[in-house]
């Protein structure tokens, strides 16, 4: 692209320097009049001394071109101080003016952003903690109601232990008693028919009790 | 009138009048170029100002390219905030230069307005009035010792240096700022115009005609080079015309 842009600039100056240099049709044989009346002069006067051969001094202006100078200049001058210049300030601050305001604004929407993120970042810091306070407390409260609930069931197994061995105890008496009175009418029975002879219920009494502690004591 | 109508080389920077031919509203061809010149000027700012787009494109950028130039490039560099009162006459100077001179490239004019000295003169002379003016506004009567007496010069050098300095602002610097256009736009449209005559000089001279394009390759260099000085000259006329400013109403030596 850059190089076919290339080639066709440089045709165009190739084009323009022949059509702004090719020489003149006069050159061809078609001199226009005043060249062709100055060759004519230069060859009658056979010298280069001629009038058409001379040029006006170039160090002295033309009165002409003085006046259109100036007034040109001042139409330039006049519009540009008058509008061209101020309408091209106007909007060229204008628009320094709003790309500074936007930038300003933009500035303004940053350090809010900044402001609430800090924010949001400290509320989630917080909610962070606060979680973390109540996973605590709650595991806390569950040791506590675990640790509760242990001494609790701990107790009653305790306090069941203590009444199954009460229980125990007090039927195994009561067992013991009922034996110790069953065994010692069947014993002295029994020992009344071996013995033939009555003994005492004192004596019988004392006999059995001591056999059982025996007993009881053997088991 | 057209350059196609090749005139004698002594005549190189005469074009005769073409309406009211010897009256003093005479209109030549550098009478039209100025035309253009004005017209292009105007034509510039009022594409450029029309559209104000907030990224702007085509003219609008262009005009507005131009004035940060002239106010950053010249203005701003030669007097400061001070001169930015200056920069629509700035302004105007280099966008008439400028326009004036490129009319050395365009076909079929093909001659800088500024190769003829009426223009360099009256614009150099319209300066010399507004910066001596300036001088004068900023220092009153005091502006001749401002400018006749630079500091630190011993007393029995005073007059031999106020004179240098008398024929140096006064005298000669609207004419070196008159010729320092003028004499390089004149040699631009001589140099161009003897690679042209050469060339077609070459092209109808039989087998000379094959050294046609060692000229024409001339034409083509020194046309785009024309393009160069005419910014540059008028860049120049402009930035000169501001220091030109900014020493006389400056209060610093």
């Amino acid at each position: 692209m850059h190089r076919t842009r290339l080639l066709l600039a440089a045709a165009a100056v190739v084009l323009f320097g022949f059509l702004g240099f090719a020489r003149p049709a006069a050159a061809e044989g078609e001199l226009s009049h005043p060249v062709e009346e100055c060759i004519k002069q230069l060859e009658e006067a056979n010298s280069i001394d001629v009038d058409c051969q001379k040029a006006p001094n170039p160090l002295v202006p033309e009165t002409n071109e003085l006046i259109w100078g100036f007034v040109g200049f001042a139409i330039v001058f006049g519009a540009l101080a008058w509008k061209g210049l101020p309408a091209m300030k106007t909007a060229m601050n204008a628009r320094t003016e709003r790309i500074r305001s936007d930038l300003d604004a933009a500035e303004a929407q940053r350090t809010e952003a900044s402001a609430i993120l800090a924010e949001y970042q400290t509320q989630l810091a917080d909610a962070r903690n606060e979680s973390a306070r109540i996973i605590e407390e709650a595991r806390q409260a569950a040791d506590e109601v675990k640790q509760t609930l242990t001494a609790k069931a701990q107790a009653d197994i305790a306090e069941l232990r203590a009444r199954a061995t009460a229980d125990i105890e007090s039927a195994k008496a009561q067992a013991i008693a009922d034996l110790r009175g069953e065994v010692a009418t069947l014993a002295i029975g029994a020992a009344e028919q071996v013995v033939e002879r009555n003994l005492d219920r004192d004596t019988q009494v004392a006999l059995v009790d001591a056999y059982i502690d025996q007993v009881g004591a053997n088991r | 009138m057209l350059a196609l109508e090749f005139p004698p080389l002594s005549h190189i920077v005469n074009w005769p009048g073409f309406v009211g031919e010897g009256e003093i509203w005479e209109i030549n061809k550098v009478v039209v170029i100025y035309g253009f010149a004005v017209l292009f000027t105007l034509l510039l700012f009022w594409l450029g100002g029309r559209k104000k787009e907030l990224v702007p494109t085509g003219a609008q950028n262009l005009a507005e390219i131009a004035v940060e130039f002239i106010e950053d490039g010249i203005v701003m560099d030669t007097m400061g905030k001070e001169g930015l009162k200056y920069t629509p006459y700035l302004m105007s100077l280099f966008f008439f230069i400028f326009f004036t001179n490129i009319f050395e490239v365009i076909p079929f004019f093909q001659m800088p307005a500024s190769a003829r000295i009426a223009l360099p003169l009256l614009l150099a002379l319209l300066s010399y009035v507004i910066y001596h003016g300036a001088g004068f506004k900023s220092h009153g009567l005091g502006y001749f010792k401002h400018a006749l007496v630079p500091p630190g010069v011993p007393v029995f050098l005073l007059p031999l240096v106020m004179l240098i300095e008398f024929v140096s602002k006064f005298l000669v610097q609207p004419f070196s700022h008159t010729v320092r256009l003028f004499a390089n736009l004149l040699a631009g449209h001589i140099l161009l115009v003897t690679f042209a005559v050469l060339t077609s000089g070459l092209v109808v001279a039989k087998w000379y005609a094959i050294f046609a394009p060692l000229p024409l390759i001339g034409v083509i260099f020194f046309t785009a080079f024309e393009v160069f000085v005419s910014f540059l000259q008028a860049y120049v006329f402009t930035l000169l015309t501001g220091v030109y400013i900014n020493a006389a109403q400056s209060h610093e030596h």
